[in-house]
């Protein structure tokens, strides 16, 4: 008996149809220890955690929990054995109280609810993890990170031993951050495990104890993150150096020479809450303005104004000069805009159809590609092949859906589009979120590359580093407001997270 | 308690599956059904004989299939071309009630004009009427996002009550002012009758020779032309479609317009090539529009395809009518052709999942 | 196994009858010519309440050897407690009264329009040579199709076109309506009844005014509220129709559905009903008060027997009290002994002269005259009924 291993998982093998998801994966993780699961995506990390709360069953191999052979038909399975999931994306009832969200779903709890008695237990455990939320709040009340705190403790409620995070910063500001890796140390202290999936290697360092690398289905190693680097983690998974320093460029930016001015921007969100406001910007040719703040701020309202999808209630833009008629989106194209949306495979791409009709799916009204209204299938066709060459898009063939691709070349094929209408302005909206290591740099390069011919760059993105890496500037907003705008050399982690919380820096204008 | 058996999605369908599948099902559905006869002292293969017979073999029976498949083919495209666009129009049946009633009015006011004429005077009228139904739905689903299914539901019911009106609550033009006792439609002249071709042995209405060339040119549409490419990236992905600049609402009246036009064109095939009569009560139990949607399923929401199928149901609807009788209940007659629709379905059930066996052991730790 | 085999030989025996059927269709021009040497001068078919067509010939759709195949299509279930279960009946009484002699077969739940020609298409190839249609909607096709087969017997129940090879039956409904309208004329308190009618055509309209004639006679200030469903058979609706008129106040009801939902909704309340041709006393003990019903049993024996005999004439037939295809089901037992007897005599009375009802003075609901007092209206009158009596309350489509 190793009366420490609260987790191990061995030989553990996944299959699916032409994937081998998990190819003989070794596991452990240790009581009281915050165990990190690295890997790019597609290199099994999921399909790992899926196996371990009970959603898939394993081809071959075995779990133990506690020295104890396991075997989990369902995710409840697996969470009365004290496996919990922290999913990226909230299971919450929004019109539901905290508390009433904790209980749902619980076998049995009879048909009333005991709602003092909920509430109390809740009360004493958050206050035990720093977690805090008032139970007797609505969801839809609540903030994200607060949101979060309610997945953790619906999880907790349910008596888990071993909780599985799943790249739970992705949501947070870094301030939010913090306290999340308070709590998590909170929990470990009291002897839980935690298993923390990122792929975000400064955050591993901060946060785990010890890391799990994996690579292709197979796991690399298991080291201790004391005595490690974010460098030699990046090697272990990606299997190579690599390097993520601030971009030297060909060609300098060009900021005096403006493609993409706004004027006084205003624009209300789904909900008709004022999402935009008063919001002027330039960027220049060639120049590649950053923009930060914590996710809904109103950046998706910008990237969407700017792409022709969203109507403005005030103010204009302009490309090149000339004013572009505002909730059009073929005016948009027209005037030279292209568009990477944030929601890249359901907004930015139509996922069930083939590369080849995505490659197309802006030019698709444009000789040769359709004439007559006639579409040229051969066009479509000829051109798909030359974009998946030019790009290195790695799929089967130019008819594979492009749901079936993996993350990477699913955002290849997206760029491959974008860039191929010969763009004036680029409006990047978290190109590089939820990508692996190596599909991050080809999209960085793409972007810089892009900005040495010439195209002026908008990137919104929430990952600190990727902005001051690549940003000749760096706005932030907050609350549909531009609150900062920094050169590179004045951000910092701390002066941006500040801004970006809503404290007010002086002297920063747009 | 569990079931042993559970449904896992598939990530991608492997094509093999694509005959694989269906074959099963009729097998499935051959086999089933032998069960239910066997216990009801029946013989399956005479049983399956029969139906074989009198659905599609026989000349009057292959006959009678075209006559019954014509306006479920019509009215299968009709649910099939919404489908195309994310969109479920349950509204066939009031789309066809209104195109029936305006080709019976240009059949009866254009009397004595060439019968060509007429005949596409008839047409259009049916898809103008039908299409002009449809569309309203369309509006109130792009400007005022209501559930389609509720509002093309209610227009078939107010679209009965049309029929009902023109004929048994009014003294309108479409009713036969001779009609002794019970009121009916005024009758077609001769003229304005749609041909009847033979062609070798068969006997094939012109109506169903339209729901060929229609079912291709719509498939046509879908697949090769912008429009079609349009209406898929909307189906697919709103989103998608907006962000690429594609007008998503005028996408949505326009496919509901066709989709009513594709129905109201069947309206007007039961008027110019059946019954010669615009029949309130007959059009309102034939039930076409209902029927179309299952004939519009099982075909996978292919325009083409659905032409096919309907001459599949109308033959199994026809042998299930030769079938009945004393011997036969007509409710055994509906159990069949439900096993087979039945098993129809759970085939597509099985393209997209697969069933695993979950292991019997408990819950949670079981040693090994 | 046994059951297995016997129908086997069953299937063999009718594949066999068909190919004997083909062959006494090639011989039809020889039969047409052999029987119009018979006139219509009656030596063959006669039957009360039936007349001949005038200068039509016999049909010979007599089978060559063996029992005669007769086959009955239906619009509804067989079971609907109305219209098509009453024509069952007739099938069964049918078979009851000529035994081997006849094979019977049915269709049930045809639709009306084109599948009425596809299945009597499937019935002529099966060796049907006379075949009853018993809905409205079917007349076109069966119209067609004795043009098509003029060697087979049509019998429409009922419509209007009469041809050589099909005749017309129907009944003098609005007798029994009478009767069944004195019934709840004697039940109602409050003096308001509820009418759940199908159609308003003369042959309903008929209905409904006797119905309200009787009613009156039982009780002067009766008055009867119609509402129109314009379907023969459709619960749902039918139901609808009938709460309807139950929230409006009416205190008895009546209806001329096919379906028994109009009992159901009485049945809730509690407040007496009169069916329509089904005998729905036993379902409805405690609401249930008469109804008038249609026995084709005799009639449809007749026409068989007659093609049996080669003796197989067109005709118009329009039963009655007298010969018993009209007759009042049983009597509830919420009906007192007093009405019975007052229904009776009156029932003697139309039996002896039918429609004698519609005696005037009858006025329409504006107050028009009529019938002139002392006048009866005639058989022309009455099939072409076009106004509501002045105590039904109700609307006839306005042109």
């Amino acid at each position: 008996m190793s009366g420490n291993i609260a987790v191990k998982m061995s030989g553990i093998v996944k299959k699916f149809p032409g994937v081998v998801a998990n190819d003989g994966v070794e596991f452990e993780a240790k009581v009281g220890e915050v165990h990190a699961l690295l890997g790019e995506n597609g290199a099994g990390k999921s399909t790992l955690s899926n196996v371990l709360t009970g959603l898939y069953r394993p081809d071959e191999g075995s779990i133990e929990l506690h020295g104890e052979h396991v075997t989990f038909s369902s995710p409840r399975d697996a969470l009365n054995a004290g496996i919990g999931m922290v999913h990226q994306h909230f299971r919450l009832v929004p019109s539901f109280t905290v508390a009433e969200n904790i209980v749902l779903g619980e076998d049995d709890g009879g048909v009333f609810l005991n709602t003092a008695d909920v509430v109390a237990r809740v009360e004493e455990l958050s206050l035990r993890y720093g977690l805090a939320v008032d139970p007797r709040a609505r969801v839809w009340q609540l903030s994200v990170g607060e949101q979060q705190r309610v997945e953790i403790l619906k999880v907790l409620y349910r008596g888990a031993k071993v909780l599985i995070l799943d790249e739970p910063t992705a949501v947070l500001t870094p301030q939010e951050a913090d306290v999340l890796f308070t709590t998590l140390r909170a929990m470990v202290a009291e002897g839980r495990t935690i298993i923390f999936i990122s792929h975000k290697l400064d955050e591993v360092m901060a946060v785990s104890d010890r890391v799990t690398v994996l690579r292709g289905g197979k796991t690399v190693g298991t080291i201790d993150t004391a005595g490690s680097s974010t460098r030699e983690l990046a090697r272990l998974m990606v299997g190579r150096d690599v390097v993520f320093d601030r971009v030297q460029r060909k060609n300098p930016a060009k900021p005096e020479q403006h493609v993409l001015v706004t004027v006084g921007l205003c624009a209300n969100d789904d909900r008709d809450n004022k999402a935009l406001n008063d919001v002027s910007l330039s960027v220049g040719a060639g120049e590649i303005v950053g923009v930060a703040g914590v996710s809904g701020n109103g950046q998706r309202e910008l990237a969407e104004v700017l792409g022709g999808m969203r109507a403005t209630s005030a103010g204009s833009f302009h490309v090149g000069g000339v004013e572009v008629t505002a909730g059009r989106v073929r005016r948009s194209i027209a005037a030279g805009i292209a568009h990477v949306p944030e929601d890249r495979l359901h907004t930015g791409l139509a996922a069930s159809h083939s590369v080849e009709d995505n490659l197309v799916l802006k030019s698709y009204r444009n000789n040769p590609i359709s004439i007559r209204s006639i579409l040229n299938r051969k066009a479509i066709r000829s051109n798909a092949e030359t974009m998946v060459q030019r790009y290195d898009v790695k799929t089967p063939d130019t008819e594979t859906p492009v749901r079936l691709l993996s993350g990477g070349n699913v955002q290849k094929v997206l760029l491959a589009r974008e860039f191929s209408a010969g763009p004036k302005v680029l409006v990047a909206a978290s190109p590089t979120r939820g990508l692996d290591v190596g599909a991050i740099e080809t999209v960085r390069e793409r972007l810089v590359a892009a900005a040495d011919d010439g195209v002026g760059i908008l990137l919104i993105s929430e990952d600190l580093e990727e902005l001051m890496s690549l940003s000749d500037r760096i706005l932030v907003m907050y609350e549909g407001r531009i609150v900062g705008n920094l050169s590179t050399q004045e951000a910092t982690r701390e002066s941006l997270g500040l801004l970006m919380g809503g404290a007010t820096v002086g002297g920063h204008t747009a | 308690m569990k079931s042993p058996l559970r449904l896992e999605r598939r990530l991608t369908q492997p094509r093999a599956l694509g005959w694989q599948v269906p074959l099963v099902s009729i097998g499935g559905a051959l086999l089933l059904g032998a069960v239910v006869l066997l216990l009801t002292g029946k013989n399956p293969i005479d049983v399956y004989w029969r139906i074989i017979q009198s659905g599609f073999a026989s000349k009057t029976a292959l006959r009678g299939t075209l006559v019954a498949a014509t306006p479920l083919a019509f009215t299968g495209m009709c649910a099939a071309a919404t489908f195309r666009i994310g969109i479920i129009n349950i509204g066939g049946e009031g789309q066809f009630f209104v195109g029936a009633i305006g080709a019976a009015f240009v059949g009866i006011a254009m009397d004595g004009a060439p019968t060509s004429v007429i005949l596409l005077s008839m047409i259009l009228m049916g898809a103008l009427m039908g299409s002009a139904y449809a569309a309203l739905v369309g509006v109130l689903k792009a400007k005022f996002n209501t559930n389609e299914i509720i509002t093309s539901l209610m227009l078939n019911y107010i679209a009965g009550i049309l029929l009902d009106y023109l004929i048994f609550g009014s003294k309108s033009y479409l009713r036969d002012p001779r009609s002794m006792g019970f009121p009916t439609g005024k009758p077609l002249p001769k003229g304005s009758w749609w041909p009847t071709y033979n062609i070798g042995s068969a006997v094939i209405p012109f109506g169903f020779l339209l729901a060929i060339v229609i079912g291709a040119s719509i498939l046509f549409m879908y697949k090769r032309t912008r429009f079609g490419f349009e209406a898929s990236v909307i189906a697919d992905s709103p989103a998608a479609a907006r962000y690429s600049g594609m007008r998503t609402r005028a996408k949505i009246i326009s496919v509901m317009a066709i989709s009513g036009a594709l129905a109201g064109i069947g309206g007007a095939t039961d008027v110019g090539n059946f019954r010669h009569v615009m029949d309130a009560k007959g059009l309102q139990l034939a039930g076409y529009g209902y029927t179309g949607i299952v004939v519009a399923a099982l075909a996978r929401f292919n325009p083409f395809s659905a032409v096919f199928v309907a001459i599949i149901i109308g033959g199994l609807t026809n042998a299930g009518y030769a079938l009945q009788g004393p011997d036969f209940q007509s409710g055994l007659v509906g159990t069949l052709q439900g096993l087979i629709l039945f098993t129809a379905v759970a085939g597509e059930v099985l393209m997209r999942y697969r069933i695993r066996v979950r292991n019997n052991e408990k819950n949670v730790a079981v040693a090994s | 196994m046994k059951k297995f085999w016997k129908l086997a030989a069953t299937a063999a025996t009718a594949s066999l009858l068909v190919a004997a059927c083909g062959s006494s269709s090639d011989s039809a021009s020889d039969t047409t010519v052999a029987s119009s040497d018979t006139t219509a001068s009656g030596d063959g078919f006669t039957l009360a309440n039936f007349t001949p067509l005038e200068g039509g010939t016999v049909v010979d759709c007599a089978p060559k050897s063996g029992p005669i195949k007769a086959a009955w299509i239906y619009v509804g279930p067989i079971n609907d407690g109305g219209w098509t279960q009453a024509h069952h009946e007739g099938l069964k009484a049918v078979e009851a009264a000529l035994g081997d002699k006849v094979e019977t077969t049915y269709k049930e739940n045809i639709p009306e329009g084109p599948q009425v020609g596809t299945t009597i298409d499937q019935l002529v190839a099966d060796g049907n040579t006379i075949i009853f249609g018993t809905s409205f909607g079917f007349q076109d096709a069966f119209a067609a199709a004795a043009d098509k087969y003029p060697n087979v017997c049509f019998e429409f129940e009922t419509g209007y076109i009469i041809k050589n090879n099909m005749s017309q039956a129907y009944g003098a409904g609005e007798d029994g309506d009478y009767l069944a309208g004195m019934a709840a004329g004697a039940a109602t308190k409050n003096g308001k009844i509820g009418f759940v009618a199908p159609f308003a055509i003369p042959e309903v309209i008929r209905g409904v005014n006797a119905f309200a004639l009787g009613a009156k006679s039982m009780n002067p200030k009766a008055t009867v509220k119609v509402v129109w469903t314009n379907t023969w058979f459709d619960p749902a609706i039918e139901r609808k129709a009938a709460d309807s008129l139950i929230s409006a106040g009416v205190d008895t009801i009546a209806s001329a559905q096919d379906s028994p939902a109009t009992g159901e909704a009485a049945k809730v309340k509690g407040i007496p009903w009169v069916g329509y041709d089904s005998d729905q006393s036993a379902n409805f003990p405690d609401i249930w008060l008469t109804a008038n019903t249609y026995h084709w049993g005799d009639y449809e024996t007749a026409r068989v027997q007659a093609a049996l005999d080669g003796k197989w004439i067109s005709g118009d037939y329009y039963g009655g009290l007298n010969d018993g295809f009209i007759k009042l089901a049983t009597f509830g037992k919420i009906v007192s002994e007093d009405t019975k007897a007052k229904i009776e005599t009156k029932k003697a009375e139309l039996s002896a002269k039918s429609g004698s009802q519609f005696t005037g003075p009858i006025k329409a609901q504006d107050g028009t005259v009529k019938i002139e007092a002392g006048k009866t209206a005639s058989h022309a009158d009455l099939m072409g009924m076009d106004y509501l009596v002045d105590n039904v309350i109700g609307e006839l489509p306005k042109g």
